[in-house]
């Protein structure tokens, strides 16, 4: 299929494996987001999920089919341009006790990328920190040294890193998994009425799908590196 | 003699301060076996300087910054088997560079041209290095305050860091560059085989006394001129071989702060069980 305009993640027939290793992490998949969706990848551990998410973004690539983001090949290097568009959540995104950045400091980074030599940031930008802070209610943790923080309250502050940027497209790995019921809720509505408002596009890799299933236009299952069932093209 | 002193002691200063800098950049960075690989590459070039009759700081310089430029692009190619990558560069400018001294025609280890190579020389520095060291300080500050964000962001966190669109192998590359500079240039008070006591002890030391990413990067900075100025001093006055001074002094400022971290640990502790012991609420 050809490539659409509107296409945020473009996967053809793509196998992803990792160097040293005989066996493909992800196998002849096909995969087509559009704006304005959010999609939900699940799966068992090992299935590939955060494989796909990273083949995504061109943290990984292909060695066989294609992989686009925003109609950018992920092999070129324009590709850091398509990523700027993104804010991603990693997997493992908790920080040592002795990681002395603070909250603020850490949000702030987010905007680097956009920033040239000596360039610091603007008040706006400033003020939407906190609003995204005050949405996902960790405004008081503003000035904490993130590596003196629960799991939970330092995977608020990644999501609001994330949101903050005010991306096109959020990729999201398992964005639940250090969160309580209440996190989980608030996380869930907030990344979904940022995908309606923005008509931006989130990919959430999540082997809990309670919080989020509501929410999502397309579901993908995934095991063993291969998609099993779901819709492929949101 | 204490006008070469005085140029020997400013550029201990320099190098040591250099040094600790881009050791706690390499440490966080997680490339500190990708500078080894340069450290030593520097040193091969430095030993070919000797047998072609080059400035071995300008050899130095030219195999450490070829090393940090195929090492970078490397590894923006593979990201799995890095260090073997770099262990395996480590081993050929090892190799080379014990080759090079072997052929050179110099008969006794000690003598000037390989000791400047080797374990370094109060002798070696001269105002032309002296104004190199100077200019490098004032580029590496300027990359550092230019790109504070974009560095800021790659120490918290590369992965995020290239996801969100940065450069990550630009910079990685710019301070494998810096490493390779700096070393070559250290290489002369130190010698190949101890410039890692100015590169990695005072980064170590820092981790045991400040959690602080800044306070890292100061007191890295510090204790690495403290470190070569003592060194040099210590060298001078007991008439042994400099690099050699310079490398047990910053490993003993590694165990004093190691020691001050332990008992500030233990203090600590004991504190602590003392509030939660019994009779407390």
């Amino acid at each position: 299929m050809l490539p659409l305009e509107s296409d945020i993640v473009n996967l053809e027939r793509v196998w992803v494996a990792y160097s040293g290793s005989d066996k493909p992490a992800m196998r002849n998949i096909n995969l087509r987001v559009s704006a304005g969706k959010l999609m939900l990848i699940t799966g068992p551990n090992g299935a590939g999920k955060t494989t796909l998410l990273e083949t995504c973004l061109g943290l990984l690539k292909p060695y066989r089919g294609r992989a686009y983001l925003f109609g950018v090949d992920t092999r070129s290097w324009r590709i850091r341009e398509a990523r700027k568009m993104c804010s991603f959540v990693p997997q493992d995104f908790i920080k040592p006790p002795f990681e002395a950045y603070t909250v603020r400091r850490i949000i702030q980074l987010g905007f680097a990328p956009y920033k040239s030599i000596f360039e610091s940031l603007t008040e706006k930008e400033n003020e939407r920190i906190q609003w995204v802070l005050e949405l996902l209610g960790i405004e008081d943790l503003l000035d904490r040294p993130i590596g003196t923080l629960s799991g939970g309250q330092q995977q608020r502050v990644v999501i609001a890193r994330a949101l903050s940027r005010k991306p096109r497209a959020l990729y999201l790995d398992e964005p639940f998994s250090s969160l309580d019921r209440e996190g989980r809720k608030l996380v869930s509505k907030v990344v979904s009425e940022y995908v309606k408002k923005k008509g931006a596009t989130a990919i959430i890799v999540s082997h809990d799908v309670n919080p989020i299933i509501k929410y999502a236009d397309a579901i993908v299952r995934m095991d063993n590196g291969e998609i099993i069932s779901g819709d492929c093209y949101a | 003699m204490l006008e070469i002193l005085a140029l020997a002691l400013l550029a201990a200063v320099l190098s040591g301060n250099l040094c600790g800098a881009v050791g706690f950049y390499v440490q966080r960075l997680k490339i500190t076996t990708l500078s080894f690989s340069v450290a030593h590459a520097a040193l091969a070039g430095a030993s070919l300087g000797l047998i072609l009759n080059f400035d071995p700081v300008y050899s130095a310089m030219v195999f450490a910054i070829s090393s940090a430029l195929i090492l970078g692009f490397i590894f923006t190619k593979i990201k799995y088997g890095r260090e073997l990558v770099s262990m395996a560069i480590f081993s050929a400018s090892s190799a080379i560079a014990l080759f090079a001294i072997y052929m050179s025609n110099v008969r006794v280890l000690a003598t000037a041209s390989i000791a400047v190579v080797l374990w370094g020389s109060l002798l070696a520095v001269t105002v032309q290095k002296l104004i190199i060291l100077v200019l490098v300080l004032i580029l590496f500050a300027l990359y550092i305050l230019a790109y504070r964000m974009h560095i800021d962001s790659m120490l918290y966190d590369v992965k995020m860091a290239e996801a969100e669109g940065l450069n990550v192998q630009a910079h990685m590359l710019a301070m494998l560059f810096f490493a390779g500079v700096i070393i070559s240039l250290s290489l002369r008070l130190t010698g190949g085989f101890l410039v890692f006591a100015l590169l990695y002890n005072p980064v170590a030391a820092a981790l045991q006394l400040t959690r602080k990413a800044y306070m890292q990067l100061f007191l890295s900075s510090t204790l690495g001129a403290v470190s070569a100025s003592t060194g040099l001093v210590v060298s001078y006055a007991l008439d042994w071989p400099v690099g050699a001074t310079i490398a047990i002094v910053s490993s003993t400022i590694l165990l004093l702060a190691y020691l001050f971290k332990t008992a500030t640990e233990m203090a600590r502790k004991r504190k602590l069980r003392n509030v939660g012991g019994p009779g407390a609420i």
